[in-house]
């Protein structure tokens, strides 16, 4: 697993690294025709992100029928609780994203044999209020760019916490376990893996 | 602790992954309470995280998805169905038109075959009657010139050709009747059955009967009004008599 994702990686961020920005741009009026439940709007949702949720909760899962459930149940899950987003201050795309993963996550976690639901619920950390306030510039195409920059900068044990971290959901705990590694040396793995992209990021803001 | 030292920790509780512990604790509480230090670095944790999820390897969704997610909230996909049910009303009204165009098609064309075989069977039996009038062998008879309502017309008889009959005022015959004619042997045996035949609307006929006759043994030619299926003994009256030997 590890391998097929350090191969994988550089291809997948070229691809996708351009759709990745423009998807996630603030759309207000999108967002206020949801929370008034315009059918249309819900349609439009779907064409923007079907394609996005389909994918990343297919790379989480890896099964086409999951992968279908669990979009359905994505955007179930925003048309019910659009009305709590705030659409002039909330950031709709990447509220999306977080509850496609956190769904795809789930279902990995609720699977025999796999590791015990954590105190903290996905549905905490998913609310849409927790998106007010995340800017379009924080989401640009030359963000997303100077991430993939970053990202390929990272050691091979970085990159397969990060990997761990965001599509599968494993704590560092549990990441120690994965890795037969100690879990003071997987924190430093996390904690230099993270503080590379912040500062990556960081840097080109002050740029 | 401060804001500086939580710093580390906002990617792993965005992703929900901070475990239980001092860390994750202070991140609620400052959260709780407005921090605006904290508040910015949870936004970045969030930018972040919705930047490296958006870029997973596409694969494209099966087009019965949408539909099936407009239908898990209660909403029709409206514009797909008033297409399709256009477009399946259009094939239908498409599919039902070429269906009675072709059956009307198909009934010219039988019917076109139907005059075509009707047209070759004539050109066939007057080819014959032409090949018999043209024969020097060829033997002419009369008959019903001396009747009051004669049938009439002429005979030809021919020892390898047969008979070729060419009848004029026939009389109209019942649609369940046909024409019959008969040889007359002249040895006074029964008469032998020589082919059915119709006349046109103005009461005529061609009729020809095509095998090789010793004319020595033939008295005549007759010809009788008989079932459609023909019959084995001419039924009387006889409508006319030919005599040839």
């Amino acid at each position: 697993m590890r391998q097929e994702f350090l191969r994988f990686i550089p291809v997948w961020v070229a691809f996708a690294v351009i759709q990745a920005a423009v998807r996630l741009k603030n759309d207000p009026k999108l967002a206020e025709r949801l929370r008034r439940r315009d059918p249309k709007a819900m349609a439009e949702l779907y064409d923007r992100y079907g394609r996005l949720v389909y994918s990343l909760i297919h790379r989480v899962v890896r099964d086409t029928g999951v992968a279908e459930d669990l979009t359905q149940e994505t955007f179930l899950r925003i048309w019910n609780r659009a009305q709590a987003f705030d659409p002039e201050k909330g950031a709709l795309g990447p509220w999306i994203v977080t509850v496609a993963r956190n769904r795809a996550i789930d279902y990995l976690r609720s699977s025999p044999g796999r590791m015990a639901a954590r105190s903290l619920e996905l549905t905490d950390i998913e609310h849409p209020s927790r998106f007010t306030g995340i800017e379009d510039r924080a989401l640009t195409l030359d963000r997303a760019r100077r991430l993939k920059e970053a990202f390929e900068k990272l050691t091979p044990n970085q990159k397969a916490v990060i990997e761990l971290a965001y599509y599968e959901g494993l704590s560092q705990s549990e990441m120690a376990d994965r890795m037969h590694q100690p879990l003071g040396t997987v924190k430093t793995w996390v904690r230099g893996a993270l503080k590379a992209l912040r500062e990556q990021l960081a840097e080109g803001a002050a740029a | 602790m401060n804001c500086e030292e939580l710093r580390d920790h906002f990617e792993l509780y965005a992703l929900g992954l901070l475990e239980e512990g001092e860390e994750k604790n202070e991140i609620i509480a400052h959260l709780e309470r407005g921090c605006p230090a904290c508040e910015a670095g949870m936004k970045d944790a969030l930018a972040v995280q919705a930047l490296l999820l958006s870029q997973a390897p596409e694969v494209l969704p099966p087009m019965r998805l949408k539909r099936r997610v407009m239908g898990a909230v209660g909403v029709q996909p409206m514009g797909w169905t008033w297409f399709a049910a256009a477009c399946a009303s259009a094939m239908l009204v498409t599919a039902l038109w070429y269906g009675v165009v072709a059956s009307e098609r198909r009934r010219e064309r039988d019917a076109a075959r139907a005059t075509l075989a009707e047209t070759i069977s004539e050109r066939d039996r007057l080819q014959a009657a032409f090949r018999f009038l043209e024969d020097p062998q060829t033997k002419q008879v009369n008959f019903g010139d001396s009747q009051a309502l004669p049938p009439k017309g002429n005979i030809y008889v021919h020892p390898r050709l047969g008979v070729l009959l060419i009848a004029a005022n026939l009389p109209p015959v019942a649609a369940d009747c046909t024409y019959e004619m008969w040889i007359l042997p002249k040895n006074g045996g029964a008469p032998q059955p020589a082919g059915l035949f119709r006349s046109s609307n103005d009461g005529t006929a061609v009729h020809t009967l095509g095998q090789a006759l010793n004319l020595a043994d033939v008295a005549g030619v007759a010809v009788t009004v008989e079932p459609v299926v023909g019959s084995q003994t001419p039924t009387l009256p006889i409508l006319f008599v030919a005599q040839i030997g």
